[in-house]
């Protein structure tokens, strides 16, 4: 990402942007700057970031024994009165703007149409995907009756709502599709689990027999 | 050519088994479970801490992987079969996404690779089970290794899935692996060995939550019959691995010992991603055809399976 790396560069001061040189630990600070110094970080960080951005990649910015859990509670407690919020999405963490928002901002930016507008049958293809993934495309005709525009899938794709899945064990080895981390986040899902109950007739009743 | 087939050695009488009177009723009560259990965990870990069994303990964690993962896809709806599961995780290239269930056994995988020996196992167990689940985990494993060693093993697993699941009644597989994670503790693995959700159902898991009526002695009795399971599952490959290793001077082909090792530590083998075009974890070239060959010949040979029953896409393993 480039952000990052611009940042990797401010950090190494010009000529040798090596991770090495990064102060992580700020043994010179007292105890409460230095929290201050890597709540600062980690609020950096995400702010910077488009993405959710795991726990790995934040722990590359505070000390070695800090709590990324403990360092975001402090920023969570700080947002509270805040018209956006730190969440945790699929096993990452990001900013976004808290939902009671979401009408103030469509009138304000005219988002409407923008990039994540789904038309019916793209909608439908990502709801077969999330229920049966991993799923081919033959997999999807048999849904739909019909075959699946490649188009769409590939729109899909860019989006980057569904990825390539394990290989169909059939002649030539299709792809699958699955569903992205990304996907969880756009729909503020925390995992496929949130996904409404389909009643398929081999729910609950049968696994508690 | 006809091939004599690898006799399964009689170490099935020589390995450490339940004694009858463990099998032979079911326990009724709290007290009889956690004496029938102190028995079934004595002759588990004496067959996967003792060297001279011969049970292969990196193959056989991977194998319960793939039974747990079965196990918890159902626990949390998903439904998904072992062959949905292994097909996901094995077929997927490397460096694509695997998918719900192809992810679910690598969760389990990766908890059998804990080394619990060493002093990180508490942070390898956090970047496992999420941010979230840590301060629980923290809190419930001092408190249920004490429960642990007033009650026994199981009621210590017990009230670490108890705890999980009162903060989180969709932490299934966090807290079968908290479970595991304290029966490692308390029999001193190395390795966390993936037992507890063998046979639990969701209701069990409802009404261990909702304090039901004899809810912790239903659960504490699948523990007790998962470990029973495992410990069959424990003989049976120790003597399969045994009939390998017997074969394996026999096999000439290029990478063989190689190969055979990938078998041993390995539940399941695909031989185009992980023999050819060379030998996973390693760097001898196997074309795809030697690949083929060599499964082939470990089959003939009677100590390997084809796992899925298609003409391509074959999957192989010396366990069922």
């Amino acid at each position: 990402m480039t952000v990052a790396a611009k940042r990797k560069l401010l950090r190494g001061q010009g000529g040798s942007a090596s991770e090495s040189v990064f102060d992580r630990e700020l043994v010179d600070l007292p105890q409460e700057l230095r929290w201050r110094e890597w709540m600062g970080r980690i609020e950096a960080e995400l702010f910077a970031s488009a993405s959710p951005v795991g726990r790995e990649d934040l722990t590359r910015v505070v000390g070695e024994g800090a709590s990324v859990e403990m360092l975001i509670d402090d920023i969570q407690a700080e947002l509270v009165g805040r018209p956006y919020e730190l969440a945790e999405v699929s096993g990452g963490w990001m900013f976004r703007t808290k939902t009671q928002f979401a009408e103030a901002i469509k009138a304000a930016a005219n988002l409407g149409d923008q990039s994540l507008a789904f038309t019916e049958m793209e909608m439908g293809v990502l709801c077969a995907i999330a229920y049966h993934q991993p799923i081919d495309w033959a997999g999807l005709k048999d849904i739909f009756g019909k075959e699946v525009s490649r188009d769409l899938l590939a729109r899909l794709r860019f989006k980057e709502l569904i990825a390539s899945g394990p290989r169909a064990p059939r002649p030539g080895a299709p792809h699958t599709f699955v569903t992205t981390p990304e996907f969880l986040a756009t729909f503020d899902l925390q995992s496929l689990r949130d996904l409404p109950d389909l009643d398929l007739g081999v729910g609950d009743k049968n696994v508690d027999a | 050519m006809t091939f004599q087939p690898a006799a399964l050695s009689d170490d099935l009488k020589t390995l450490p088994k339940l004694p009858g009177w463990v099998t032979s009723t079911r326990a009724e009560t709290l007290e009889t479970v956690a004496f029938r259990s102190g028995a079934a965990l004595t002759v588990l870990d004496g067959l996967v801490s003792d060297p001279k069994h011969g049970v292969p303990v990196k193959l056989f964690a991977n194998h319960l992987a793939l039974k747990a993962a079965t196990a918890t896809s159902k626990l949390e709806g998903r439904l998904a079969r072992e062959a949905d599961i292994r097909d996901a995780y094995y077929l997927t290239p490397p460096g694509e996404a695997r998918g719900p269930d192809g992810d679910l056994l690598a969760f389990w995988r990766e908890a059998a690779q804990m080394r619990m020996s060493s002093r990180e196992w508490q942070a390898e167990l956090r970047g496992l089970v999420g941010p979230d689940a840590v301060a629980e985990a923290d809190n419930s494993l001092t408190a249920t290794v004490a429960h642990a060693k007033a009650h026994g093993p199981l009621a210590g697993c017990v009230s670490a899935m108890r705890a999980v699941l009162e903060v989180d009644d969709r932490g299934e597989r966090i807290a079968c692996l908290l479970s595991d994670v304290v029966l490692a503790r308390a029999l001193n693995w190395t390795t966390v060995l993936p037992v507890s959700g063998l046979r639990l159902t969701k209701g069990m898991l409802r009404d261990l939550v909702a304090d039901g009526q004899g809810a912790e002695l239903k659960v504490q009795q699948r523990l007790l019959e998962s470990v029973e399971d495992t410990i069959r599952q424990a003989r049976d490959l120790s003597s399969k691995s045994v009939a390998l290793k017997a074969v394996a001077p026999k096999l000439r082909a290029k990478g063989s010992d190689a190969a055979v090792a990938l078998f041993l530590s390995e539940g399941t083998v695909a031989p185009p991603l992980m023999l050819s075009p060379m030998i996973r974890g390693t760097t001898i070239p196997m074309t795809d055809r030697a690949a083929r060959r060599f499964c082939d010949r470990l089959v003939e040979l009677g100590v390997a399976r084809e796992l899925t029953g298609r003409p391509t896409f074959r999957l192989y393993g010396i366990a069922s």
